[in-house]
């Protein structure tokens, strides 16, 4: 019988005593994971974030009260930790962990590196941070119900980055501007216009109708027409969003009348689009404000209805226990759908509101978009419903729009506290150097046909061609070399395509052309340019580098002319649909829609196949496709098929292939197909 | 029962609970608003349990507990502060649980469960054992049935920890399924319009109803059948380790202990067999690999249980989503958590 410490055999015990981890991010999963820690034995932690408290955290980030709001995560976790652990040796930094400080020096401080973020570029750059600093690495997310750890060991398993994920889904211009057919189209919209009339203008959010759709010709003739014409109008009317909000005083009525009536008229032109859809349907301001000022003597009806309802249903349900049903007179307010009077109404008002806060704000001011600032939230509601109403699109209310908008994961305390369990597991495992016992575990909604709710799986070594920890990584980029400039090359594809921080590009000309310097100011003449300017052709390669990442990536460079409409570049082997089933991103669904982080990506214009799931139950009274609450996934890995927990299955690999059964804990392996 | 719903719910509510409510929807909300739940307890898995359910919101929770601080309960749970030593567990777990969420009732007792009379549980919605002798879970879990109370029992043993749970022999609960819609036979619209109207995203809830037995049903499974003997190659073995656990508690009076690792293993080693004998099964069955795994609550492994345990009362409460029916062990060594039914059919 070994030397028990608590449940830890005694050398485990000692080492948790002298060794440092660090755990990057004190929010849903951070919390937890610090109070296992620390019960667990672990005596040395740091602990990043650069998030302050929220309202909407304490539903699960238990470290936090009411009165911590508007402070630092990380550092009041430090101190509630402190409170039921004062030996623990903690430290906080308010900090973004892409900040150069934490070099690869840092990192190497750290037996162990957990994760508990929520966004896709901050785990692609402690990914690579760890790989440089060869330091094992457990990343993990949840969403909702659902959640998922690995364990990433440089060299022994796959790197974060080494199964392409699902892009940020992204919609067509034309679908956007012209046809919209979903809510969420009108969403998207709706955000773009506050942009363009209230905050950062941007060429790739506009809102007013695009004459140049394709879909808009009767002929070929009349498209290419339509596209020189646009590309003439283009200019004049990329200028005039804000200057011509502008010259109207931002008058609502005036902007309701152009937004909703004007240009939903030009639209009716381009009859083509209406052949096969239903066309929209014009609003009038005077019109409206006729009808509404008749209906609201109705509304003391209704509000009578309401509360008759309400008596009847606490009649109804003081019985027994059961089972509910919605009952939407006994909703939120925010809950409410409002009728379009209403708001045209919210419409006026969060103009009006938001105009002011420009002016406060003084010339040439931004408003920046958050759903957290009701008149902004306000006035995306009103617009993107107004929108909806126009295409027969029944309304959201403000509850469901701010879900959208703003990109809103639902998240519990229990399905944090089962990952945050899991990640120490996995890390214990590492510090005993059983790491070949380490597993990819799922956390399912319900048990799959083998009884399992929780899903352990045999981690996958390192991808040959992966991008980020293959020896000499290298991609082929599809571009246009004549029309994508130097600082596309360095925003829309070093930056976010392949998640560099602070990138130095080199050409491969014989000469060493710098062409983007990580320095500022350095090369910021270079960035209007072009790249055929500097001699780039077809097959030209360049070398980039990320210091901080300890990274250089060799991008062959593949000229092309025939590019799909608004999509900038392609990344060579990896079309949308060799991609995994998409499930989307936990923390970014519909990351296009959160007008900052500037996802209205041309990259690609795929649709993301919906409702994909190999990730869920196969229990045969359930259908296809998980519940909506439950249809977001963790960390955007492949899940793969719950009954082959064993099986290394991919899109690489055949199920049935034998080698792949490693010797693990399932001797009752069903092999499907 | 569940109270009176009280259908406003306040904007301090909505704020708070905004990211659940999300998930699992309003009327879930205000069904754990309304329920009142019995926590007996306060070692990790409790403590675990407490915070979840608390930060859920329900409408009270009362943490029974007559064990007194030691200095193993400060290393175990988060809720107890170092300064409590001696004290009673429940009460100095008072503070802090209650500061978790100002809106949820809670209420420390420092009774034995065993003391409690009859009548002490029907104030309760539901009731979540752990640390309790196996009959005692028995007879709080008929009693309770019989009152319509639902039942819960959970507790971790080093790396191994299980839930059972007895809702009743006629629960009904609403799942959330995606909404089917027909197309329409109208093509004069084009397919634009049957689009324009359908949201992908709406789901419609639908009536279920589920039936458990009691937990001495669930325990005292015949192994001697053929039936039942064909069944046990696909039963986690982790159902009779909790028999030996069990067993082993019921003649110490206490779970194995670090300081007696010695004795308290070969003690296990013996129990195994004899419980594996007494159900006429083989030792092998349970081999010892996990004498040495046993042995106090490991923090990591009463979160995932408590995890688990809390989703399930929260569910139980709000009659929403299917149940885990009715057990659920985690081996925290392999990653496995499982669920199965054991009982009669």
């Amino acid at each position: 019988m070994v030397q028990l410490v608590g449940s830890l055999r005694k050398e485990l015990a000692d080492s948790l005593y002298t060794c440092k981890v660090l755990v990057v991010g004190a929010g849903g999963i951070g919390c937890e994971l610090l109070k296992n820690l620390v019960l667990t034995g672990f005596k040395n932690i740091e602990v990043i974030d650069l998030d302050t408290i929220d309202v909407s955290n304490l539903n699960r980030q238990f470290l936090f009260q009411k009165k911590h709001v508007g402070k630092s995560k990380a550092q009041v976790a430090k101190e509630s930790v402190l409170q039921f652990c004062p030996s623990a040796n903690i430290t906080a930094y308010h900090d973004s962990i892409m900040n150069p400080d934490y070099n690869v020096e840092f990192f190497r401080k750290f037996m162990l590196v957990m994760n508990a973020l929520d966004n896709r570029a901050a785990r692609n750059h402690v990914n690579r941070m760890c790989l440089a600093a060869d330091v094992p690495l457990i990343e993990s997310g949840t969403a909702g119900y659902l959640g998922q750890v690995t364990v990433i060991k440089k060299g022994l398993t796959e790197c974060y980055e080494c199964q392409p994920k699902p892009a940020q889904k992204t919609f067509p211009g034309c679908t956007i501007r012209n046809t919209p057919s979903e809510p969420i189209h009108c969403i998207v919209w709706a955000k773009y216009l506050f942009n363009q009339l209230f905050g950062e203008e941007d060429a790739d959010q506009e809102v007013s109708p695009d004459t140049a759709d394709p879909e808009a010709a009767w002929n070929p003739e009349e498209a290419t027409a339509r596209a020189s014409a646009s590309e003439k109008d283009g200019d004049v009317k990329r200028v005039s969003t804000k200057e011509w909000a502008r010259s109207t005083g931002y008058d609502p009525i005036k902007l309701f009348n152009k937004l909703f009536k004007d240009d939903i008229m030009y639209l009716l032109t381009m009859d083509k689009l209406w052949k096969k859809r239903k066309a929209p349907t014009p609003l009038d301001w005077t019109q409206l404000e006729n009808k509404g000022e008749n209906e609201g003597k109705g509304n003391v009806f209704l509000l009578f209805i309401s509360f008759m309802n309400i008596i009847s249903l606490l009649i109804l349900n003081c019985s027994s226990a059961s089972p509910q049903e919605e009952s939407p007179a006994s909703g939120l307010k925010d809950q409410q759908v409002l009728g379009v009077w209403g708001c045209c109404q919210l419409f006026k008002h969060s103009v009006e509101t938001l105009r002011s806060e420009l002016r406060e704000k003084g010339d040439n001011a931004e408003l920046v978009w958050d759903k957290d600032d009701p008149a902004a939230m306000d006035f995306v509601t009103s617009a993107a419903n107004l929108r909806m109403h126009i295409f027969s699109m029944n309304m959201k209310s403000r509850f469901d729009v701010k879900s959208m908008a703003g990109n809103i994961i639902p998240a519990i305390a229990t399905t944090n506290a089962v990952i945050a369990g899991l990640i120490v597991l996995e890390g214990l495992k590492i510090l005993s150097g059983e790491l070949e016992s380490c597993r990819t575990i799922f956390l399912n909604k319900c048990p799959n046909v083998r009884k399992k709710l929780l899903v352990p799986c045999v981690l996958d070594p390192p991808s040959k061609n992966c991008y980020v920890c293959a020896s000499k990584p290298e991609v082929t980029v599809k571009l246009n070399v004549q029309k994508t400039t130097v600082l596309s090359l360095q925003d829309r594809i070093l930056k976010e395509r392949f998640g560099m921080v602070a990138p130095d590009v080199q050409i491969e000309d014989g000469k060493g052309t710098i062409l983007i310097s990580s320095e500022e100011g350095e090369t910021e003449a270079n960035n209007s340019k072009y790249l055929s300017d500097f001699g780039i052709r077809n097959g030209s390669r360049l070398q980039s580098d990320d210091f901080l990442q300890d990274y250089t990536l060799l991008i062959n460079v593949l000229h092309t002319e025939e590019l799909e409409r608004d999509v900038e570049f392609e990344v060579v082997g990896e079309a949308p649909d060799k991609a995994p089933p998409p499930q989307s991103n936990p923390e970014e669904v519909n990351s296009i829609t959160n007008g900052n982080k500037d996802s209205a990506q041309p990259s690609t214009s795929s649709k993301a196949p919906a409702d994909e799931d190999d990730l869920m139950i196969v229990d045969s009274d359930e259908e296809e496709g998980a519940p909506s609450s439950s249809a977001t996934v963790t960390s955007g890995t492949k899940r793969k098929h719950s009954d082959l927990d064993s099986d290394k299955s991919s899109t690489k690999r055949p199920r049935t292939d034998p080698s792949a059964a490693a010797g693990d804990e399932d001797d009752d392996i069903i092999a499907l197909d | 029962m569940i109270e009176k719903e009280d259908p406003i719910i306040s904007e301090e509510e909505a704020a708070q609970y905004d990211r659940q409510i999300r998930l699992w929807g309003l009327d879930a909300q205000k069904r754990l608003r309304g329920s009142r739940v019995l926590l007996a307890g306060l070692g990790g898995l409790g403590a675990e349990v407490a915070k979840n359910l608390i930060l859920a919101g329900v409408k009270g929770l009362t943490l029974l507990d007559h064990e007194q601080v030691t200095e193993e309960s400060c290393r175990a749970q988060f809720l107890v502060p170092v300064s409590a030593r001696g004290q009673n567990r429940a009460q100095a777990s008072l503070e802090r649980a209650q500061n978790l969420n100002p809106m949820v009732e809670v209420h420390a007792d420092p009774g034995r469960v065993e003391d409690k009379p009859d009548d002490f549980f029907l104030q309760f919605d539901a009731v979540c054992l752990t640390g309790c002798s196996r009959d005692l879970m028995v007879r709080v879990d008929q009693l309770c049935s019989q009152h319509r109370i639902k039942v819960f029992c959970g507790d971790v043993y080093g790396y191994y920890g299980y839930m059972f749970c007895n809702l009743g022999q006629e629960y009904s609960y609403v799942e959330e399924k995606p909404k089917v819609v027909k197309p329409s036979g109208d093509s004069s619209d084009g397919s634009g319009a049957k689009k324009a109207k359908v949201d992908p995203n709406e789901t419609t809830m639908v009536k279920k109803t589920a039936s458990f037995c009691t937990l001495k049903e669930a325990l005292e499974v015949d192994w001697t059948t053929e039936k039942a003997k064909a069944a046990l190659k696909k039963t986690p073995v982790d159902y009779f380790l909790l028999h030996v656990l069990l067993k082993f508690r019921t003649d110490k009076g206490r779970d194995p202990d670090p300081q007696s690792s010695e004795e308290d293993g070969e003690l296990l080693r013996q129990i195994r067999s004899d419980v594996l004998d007494a159900l006429g099964l083989s030792a092998s069955l349970l081999n010892d690999d996990f004498i040495s795994y046993c042995f106090s609550e490991m923090s990591p492994v009463c979160a995932v249980v408590g995890g688990v345990l809390g989703q399930e009362v929260v569910k139980a409460l709000s009659q929403r989503d299917v149940p885990h029916r009715n057990f659920f062990f985690f081996d925290g060594r392999k990653g496995n958590g499982m669920v199965d039914y054991f009982g009669p059919n």
